[in-house]
């Protein structure tokens, strides 16, 4: 049982996208659409047929498909509800955001692919993002993993119970701004719409349809939920199961639901009250943010704890 | 309350928060982002000073953290808006140096002054952190004011700096005796006081609190 619980992530990360857009709706005055819209999404798109542009190679045809299993790859290396799993360790923070980028690079590929303005610019502004986020990751995870004395996820989990010294603070306030980054929410990149010339997200995927853009789709809900799913595990871990037992799997269960139900208000609190910013301005919060990773570790290094 | 002091090391978040708001300093371009910045590190100071007054029993601290928060947090803010006011700025800080490149600068200072001092000092034994912090303000706000033009951010770079001396003193010797550090704080708002009509004369004779332009007066 313990070992199906990245079943969990990939079935419900749906779920959780349409979570967040119902509260944000709910935050914004509208009525919105159901939870369950995402699911009725993606099966309306599995039913459709697909456009395919003559002039696209292999690689657009791949790259969902690539997309789709890093995403559900790195959905198997986070503990969801209990750090007892073989899965764990299989891999490390360092092998889920090399995961990440695996899927990130083929998805800027099948942007240029097309030959379009939009997914070319779409994919050169992802990459952008990108060199920013990857390293602030980087640091905000080590900061956890070197309270652990190792990089594998289950092991951080397993050290630690909450927020307990200011490095892991600042560790957190920067996993948030990456999430936001590679989650393509507000306000790096709007997620709602498809008509902006600044979109980065759904530019690169423009071009898909039907079956394609539903794996895409797909895969970006796993991997947001995946992402959500490390943050609570690394910084809010408290009422994970150790063991493997029914009960403590459907306590955990129950907190895990709760945990993510407030990751989503939050996320959606963020959306509502802030402006997405300009691509240029981009940088600087996100070297910010950078600096806040890199001051974590080092007071931690300093404090020792 | 001493034991939920000492078990979340409450002294240590507010040491952190400290830093932070003299980092951020790099980040922002307005003037009034500068005066809530140092309103905030005014009032962490005076919550250090309250906090190590409770964890260590030291009663004539809290004299200090009330002085403190009245002067830094309260006095000194809004003499500093009125001197804006008066001035009619635009919001605009033109540094020497982009932002970001400040930021990592600033970061790598803080890298820097970890660095050297590794071990800590504990002589007063409430924490080994604070004085490494505290010199890493220091040389945050003598960095600001090395990279930034006008003489009103300058001025916001010192009382940062005073702040972080403030720490530094603090952390190695409880805070000095009261009327030392009365004399000192009445010497930093009769400073921000003449400070700010300075440049305002700076400001009526030049059209600008531009400090650029005073190396025209070179002979």
């Amino acid at each position: 049982m313990e070992y199906s619980q990245f079943l969990i992530i990939i079935f419900f990360s749906p779920l959780v996208n349409g979570v967040i857009k119902k509260l944000k709706a709910y935050m914004q005055g509208r009525v919105g659409a159901g939870v369950l819209q995402p699911y009725y999404d993606l099966l309306r798109l599995f039913k459709k047929g697909m456009v395919v542009s003559r002039v696209t190679s292999w690689i657009f045809a791949a790259a969902p498909f690539v997309v789709f299993t890093s995403a559900a790859a790195a959905a198997l290396l986070v503990p969801v509800l209990t750090t007892q799993s073989v899965f764990t360790m299989m891999g490390d923070v360092i092998a889920l955001i090399a995961v990440f980028a695996l899927g990130r690079f083929f998805m800027a590929l099948a942007g240029l692919d097309a030959g379009t303005a939009f997914g070319g610019e779409g994919s050169s502004r992802e990459m952008t993002v990108a060199i920013l986020v990857e390293p602030m990751m980087m640091l905000a995870l080590f900061t956890a993993a070197i309270t652990a004395g190792s990089t594998n996820i289950a092991r951080i989990v397993d050290a630690q119970h909450a927020i307990s010294s200011p490095s892991h603070l600042l560790a957190f306030a920067a996993l948030m701004v990456a999430i936001t980054a590679e989650t393509g929410r507000v306000p790096v990149d709007n997620p709602d719409t498809h008509l902006e010339l600044t979109m980065i997200h759904e530019g690169m995927i423009l071009e898909y349809s039907g079956r394609y853009l539903a794996l895409m789709e797909w895969a970006h809900y796993i991997k947001q939920m995946v992402l959500f799913t490390l943050a609570i595990d690394i910084f809010f871990p408290m009422g994970i199961a150790r063991i493997t037992g029914t009960v403590g799997l459907a306590l955990s269960a129950g907190v895990y639901a709760g945990k993510m139900l407030g990751f989503c208000i939050v996320m959606a609190a963020v959306e509502s009250t802030r402006a997405k910013v300009r691509f240029f301005q981009l940088p600087g919060i996100l070297g910010g943010a950078f600096v806040l990773a890199f001051l974590s570790l080092v007071t931690h290094i300093m404090m020792g704890k | 309350m001493k034991n939920w002091l000492e078990v979340y090391s409450i002294v240590d978040f507010i040491s952190v928060g400290l830093l932070l708001t003299a980092v951020t300093l790099n980040a922002f371009k307005s003037i009034e982002s500068y005066v809530k910045a140092y309103t905030i590190n005014s009032w962490l100071l005076a919550c250090l000073v309250a906090a190590v007054a409770i964890l260590m029993d030291e009663p004539h601290l809290y004299v200090a953290a009330l002085l403190t928060a009245a002067t830094k947090g309260a006095l000194i803010p809004i003499i500093l808006r009125k001197i804006i006011k008066q001035m009619r700025i635009t919001h605009i800080i033109q540094p020497a140096i982009s932002n970001a490149f400040s930021l990592a600068v600033s970061s790598l200072l803080v890298a820097v002054v970890y660095a050297s001092l590794k071990t800590g000092i504990t002589v007063t034994g409430f924490s080994r952190n604070v004085l490494q912090i505290a010199i890493a303000v220091i040389l945050i706000s003598l960095f600001i004011m090395i990279t930034r033009k006008k003489a009103l951010v300058m001025v916001m770079g010192l009382l940062f700096m005073e702040n972080g001396l403030f720490l530094a003193g603090f952390s190695l010797t409880f805070g000095m005796p009261t009327i030392i550090e009365l004399g000192v704080l009445f010497d930093v708002l009769m400073g921000v006081i003449i400070l700010g009509i300075f440049a305002v004369q700076i400001r009526r004779t030049f059209a600008s609190a531009d400090l650029d332009n005073l190396t025209v007066l070179k002979g």
